[in-house]
């Protein structure tokens, strides 16, 4: 087995356990919240004593704790996320469309503002001291020290309501009855509904790029390395591309990260552009104390983080060689 | 046929305060063919010359006025795409710090070859097989084109950045401190490969380095810069031998050498000159013990001597044979001569017994499971030393053979895994249970480098008062106890140091504050960690002979660990050489530095450069690397390298009174000097040429 079999296989069991601690640690939290799904109906006076016992049962609250976990892990683990209580739908049914909604919506944000502004950063960072420098460190900090959804309402009057150059609201326009994703998303009208969202999502992850990458890059300019390309006669936008090349590491590592978090939606964002996203979803399943639906919600977020995570850790071994010599952790 | 003519350049650097006039009116030629040499301390003005020859000037640096002429072309009138042109095509670089100046995430081959590809037209293919052809000239291993700088050693990786120089074969090669910080046997070995290659491509050389002893071997003509002026230059022969500027000859003798333990180095008393103006009077003035007032008016052009390639900067040229007479004698400088009176020592101070340090390497699940036992890596092996009061014990070695973590181990800052140690009459477990205090007071330790070791938002007083608060240690006499400590270590008068920082000072100040904050508990022990290996040639010196008379006066023991056999030689009563964990050799200085008995040690005395260039020296190349420390060998395990190395030698391990007596011994079943009809000397001479290139290439 090489060293780097031995550092993927060592990375995948951490996956995995923390996979079964974050499961398990949804599962604890939700039966310490106060109330269950029932309760509302019961104090509205609907349902008598005989007739909770009876849901229960079906639903399966009834048994002992433990039993209720032993069931609830071997249903994540095979995916199956079992029904809706308030919706009456399986969950996967219920989550599915509002996971792709937001997906769709931030993923591109998230690759675009990477690439874009880790340029940009870089660039800048060469530049130290330019004006180029200062405003783009301002400008960036500014949009990401500014709550989402005050640039949200902001775009939206702007955008929206004086220029009236695309939609303030959803996803598509009310009258459309799209079928499928691909009804829904090859559209003009949904291009038209998309890009205020995209674009605020794009400026508000713009600012950590961004300075990752000048970091980066302001850290390794006076490095002797860079000296020697400079003396081989390189050009100063291929010295420019090689420390770019060796400060990406902390940029991936953020994007990888960020890309996790992704499955979780931008909830502020979906609320204000009313998007039909994931974050919504969850605040409402939440609130109404849907069980099923927000151990799924969640357990498809830790997961997403995980494995962004291990990604990450086999990103490096391809971006960095020194990791994968000395990923076993000795010394 | 001159290739390179600088006329007059001047260079400054624009700092918040006023602009530093590093480089001021240098003017030098090389001619075709030629090696040429730059000298100087740090803050001379060498590097710069060589980054304004490059192109390479920092943001806030610019070239004043000057010209920088290159066969035939001016390179300061270049536009920045045609000076791109001329760096590597016809200009190389080998830089100074061989372990950071390759691109940690390019694989080595892949860097060379970018170089060729930015200046030739050339298909990849015959891109890689140059690299490999060049990477078989440096003697490395043409199948690691694809390794990355980190699976190399430092040797390896400068031989890297050599073969990258070569890459176009450029009518000049820049190598700035090409060998800094590597070890002397490393060292000898790049020196000799860039000779080699240099003569075979019939380039031309400029070499910068503070190592007199480099350039004496290997160039032909120099100049020695100091302050940013050139004080002398011309060819070495005579500039080196008979030195005609103060300058030279104070640089001179302060280099401390191997075969002159008898006399003291004399070092040159003051710091470099501060760069904050242009220069009205003669640079070197203030530490110039011949200045008189025509020196305080102008700084001396430089005069020809007649008939010999030599120039030198100074007004009293003329009478520079009785300068050179006057500056052999400490007197001149105005050092006190305490003379070598041989102090008496006292008693054991410190003594251990068989002491290891093994660290246990990290090992898979399955083999823990299995309870395998883990590889050790024996840094510390066994190692039986006793120091006494008023003693320099020398440790002297490679890098990687232990002798840093011996002094951890020895200060107790690494938990001993084995042995015994007995520090003034107690076992070691004495201290560790419950007297740590009491240790930490009578035994310092002073680290290689002064930048990193004082903190630098503390003044001089409080870092020298520091150890007395913890302590409890003299309180209620605090100032007077911090003035006298720096007063001791040469910070005189200690009121005007006492309130400044770190950055304040110089160099070798702050590795006099290091010093002065380990005294200042009055310890009756101190290792010092290699704490000259960042000074110039002057301040080591100025630390060498203040840690000797430390131990004359003050009656504490002294271990000083350091790779560089010269200046140990100067300082230590005895010595004990180390390689991979054990002594190998052990005993009075002198003997060891005049009748090695060790191959091992014969080849690192044989490693350190002559600074005189009339003086031949036989090079001995060990051939490879140390092995790796996990995996020794059986027997001797110097044995791989050994020139001398026969059956015996692999079977069975020599211990450390294999040979001679209590004065001087070492482990060795054939040492130096005995009736061996193979002795080094010959060995080398024999396998010169063509079976030395080979067997160099094996390893780095």
């Amino acid at each position: 087995m090489t060293k780097f079999q031995r550092f993927l296989l060592k990375r995948l069991a951490i996956s995995v356990l923390l996979t079964l601690v974050a499961v398990s640690v949804i599962f604890v939290v939700l039966r310490l919240l106060p109330g269950s799904p029932f309760e509302a109906l019961v104090t509205s006076g609907n349902l008598n004593q005989e007739q909770i016992t009876e849901i229960r049962a079906m639903y399966g609250l009834d048994e002992p704790m433990w039993r209720q976990y032993v069931n609830y892990l071997t249903s994540l683990l095979t995916f199956q996320f079992g029904y809706s209580i308030l919706r009456s739908q399986p969950v996967w049914a219920v989550l599915e469309p509002r996971l792709i909604n937001s997906l769709i919506l931030l993923v591109p944000a998230l690759v675009t503002t990477a690439i874009l502004s880790s340029l940009l950063g870089m660039y800048a960072g060469w530049n130290r001291g330019s004006r180029l420098e200062k405003f783009s460190i301002v400008s960036t900090t500014l949009l990401r020290s500014t709550p989402v959804f005050i640039t949200a309402i902001f775009f939206i009057i702007v955008f929206a309501y004086n220029l009236e150059l695309a939609p303030a609201l959803g996803m598509r326009s009310i009258r459309a009855t799209p079928d499928g994703y691909i009804e829904t998303f090859a559209s003009l009208d949904f291009l038209h509904h998309y890009l205020l969202p995209f674009a605020v999502a794009v400026l508000y992850y713009s600012g950590d790029f961004l300075l990752l990458a000048r970091n980066g890059v302001v850290e390794k300019r006076g490095s002797e390395f860079l000296k020697l390309h400079r003396a081989k006669g390189l050009t100063e936008m291929e010295q420019l591309a090689r420390a770019g090349r060796n400060s990406m590491l902390p940029i991936l590592t953020y994007f990888t990260l960020r890309l996790g978090m992704i499955f979780q939606g931008l909830i502020l964002l979906e609320v204000v552009f009313s998007w039909p996203g994931i974050g919504r979803e969850l605040v409402l399943a939440i609130q109404q104390q849907d069980y099923p639906l927000v151990q799924a919600a969640v357990f498809i977020m830790a997961l997403a983080v995980i494995l962004a995570n291990l990604a990450a850790d086999v990103l490096y071994a391809y971006f960095d060689p020194t990791v994968s010599a000395s990923g076993g952790g000795s010394a | 046929m001159t290739l390179l003519e600088v006329d007059n350049l001047k260079v400054t650097y624009q700092t918040d305060d006023d602009p530093v006039h590093a480089v001021n009116d240098v003017s030098f030629t090389i001619d075709e063919g030629v090696n040429y040499g730059l000298a100087g301390e740090s803050g001379s003005g060498k590097s710069t010359v060589a980054e304004a020859l490059l192109g390479l000037l920092p943001g806030n640096g610019t070239v004043e006025r000057g010209t920088i002429e290159f066969d035939g072309k001016d390179l300061t009138s270049l536009s920045a795409a045609e000076r791109r042109d001329v760096l590597w095509e016809d200009i190389a670089y080998i830089p100074q710090s061989a372990m950071d100046s390759l691109d940690p995430v390019m694989s080595t081959g892949d860097q060379i070859a970018q170089a060729i590809h930015t200046h030739r037209n050339v298909t990849d293919t015959k891109a890689c097989e140059r690299v490999r052809e060049l990477f078989e000239i440096v003697g490395l291993d043409p199948n690691r084109v694809d390794d990355y700088p980190h699976e190399f050693s430092g040797g390896m990786r400068q031989r890297v950045t050599i073969a990258m120089a070569l890459a176009l074969e450029p009518d000049l090669i820049i190598a700035d401190e090409p060998t800094t910080g590597l070890d002397v046997i490393v060292q000898d070995k790049i020196i000799d490969k860039i000779l080699e290659i240099q003569e075979r491509m019939d380039s031309s050389l400029l070499l910068i380095t503070h190592e007199i002893g480099v350039i004496a071997e290997t160039c032909d003509e120099l100049s020695i810069l100091y302050g940013g002026k050139v004080m002398e230059q011309g060819s070495v022969d005579n500039v080196l031998v008979n030195p005609t500027n103060p300058y030279t000859m104070g640089l001179k003798n302060s280099f401390p050498e191997i075969d002159e333990e008898d006399e003291d180095p004399v070092a040159i008393p003051g710091s470099p000159p501060n760069l904050n103006g242009e220069p009205t009077s003669c640079v070197f003035q203030d530490r110039c013990p011949f200045a008189t007032d025509e020196c305080g008016e102008s700084h001396p052009d430089p005069v020809e001597l007649p008939n010999r390639n030599h120039r030198s900067a100074c007004h009293r040229v003329k009478e520079s044979a009785q300068m050179r007479q006057a500056a052999d004698d400490p007197e001149t400088w105005d050092i006190p001569d305490d003379g070598d009176s041989e102090s008496d020592r006292g008693e054991v101070i410190l003594e251990t017994d068989a002491l290891e340090k093994h660290y246990e390497q990290s090992q898979s699940l399955l083999s823990k499971v299995r309870g395998e036992d883990p590889d050790h890596v024996k840094a510390v092996d066994g190692i039986s030393l006793s120091v006494r009061r008023s003693e320099v014990l020398g440790v002297a070695g490679e890098s990687g053979c232990g002798k840093s973590t011996l002094g951890e181990t020895m200060a107790l800052l690494e938990e001993p895994t084995g042995g015994e140690l007995v520090f003034d009459g107690e076992p070691y477990e004495y201290y560790q249970d419950g007297n740590q205090r009491e240790f930490r007071r009578k035994m310092q330790i002073i680290f290689q480098d002064p930048f990193d070791s004082l903190n630098p938002r503390q003044t001089v007083r409080k870092l020298v008062g520091e150890p007395l608060t913890i302590h409890d240690y003299r309180t209620d006499e605090k100032e007077q106890a911090i003035v006298e400590t720096l007063e001791k270590v040469g910070l005189t008068p200690a009121e005007e140091y006492l309130d400044q920082y770190p950055h304040e000072l110089s160099g070798g100040q702050r590795q006099r504050v290091a010093v002065a904050k380990a005294l200042v508990l009055d310890p009756d022990f101190l290792i010092c960690d290699e704490p000259a290996s960042m000074l110039d040639v002057s301040l080591k010196v100025n630390l060498l002979n203040l840690l000797r008379g430390l131990a004359d006066t003050e009656d504490i023991g002294i271990v000083y660990i350091s790779h560089d056999l010269a200046s140990l030689v100067q300082v230590s009563d005895r010595l004990a050489v180390m390689y991979l964990g054990r002594v190998i050799e052990e005993g009075d200085v002198n003997h060891i530095a005049t009748q090695p008995s060790h191959p091992y040690t014969a080849s690192l005395l044989s490693a350190a450069p002559e600074k005189d260039p009339t003086a031949d020296r036989t090079r001995v190349l060990l051939e490879g690397e140390p092995p790796d420390p996990v995996d020794l060998p059986s027997g001797c395990a110097f044995a791989p390298r050994c020139p001398k190395a026969q059956e015996s030698c692999w079977e069975s391990e020599p211990a450390i009174d294999e040979t001679g007596d209590e004065r001087h011994q070492a482990a060795c079943y054939f040492p130096e000097g005995d009736d061996d009809p193979t002795t080094v000397d010959t060995s080398a001479t024999d396998s010169d040429g063509a079976s030395s290139i080979n067997a160099d290439s094996i390893g780095d």
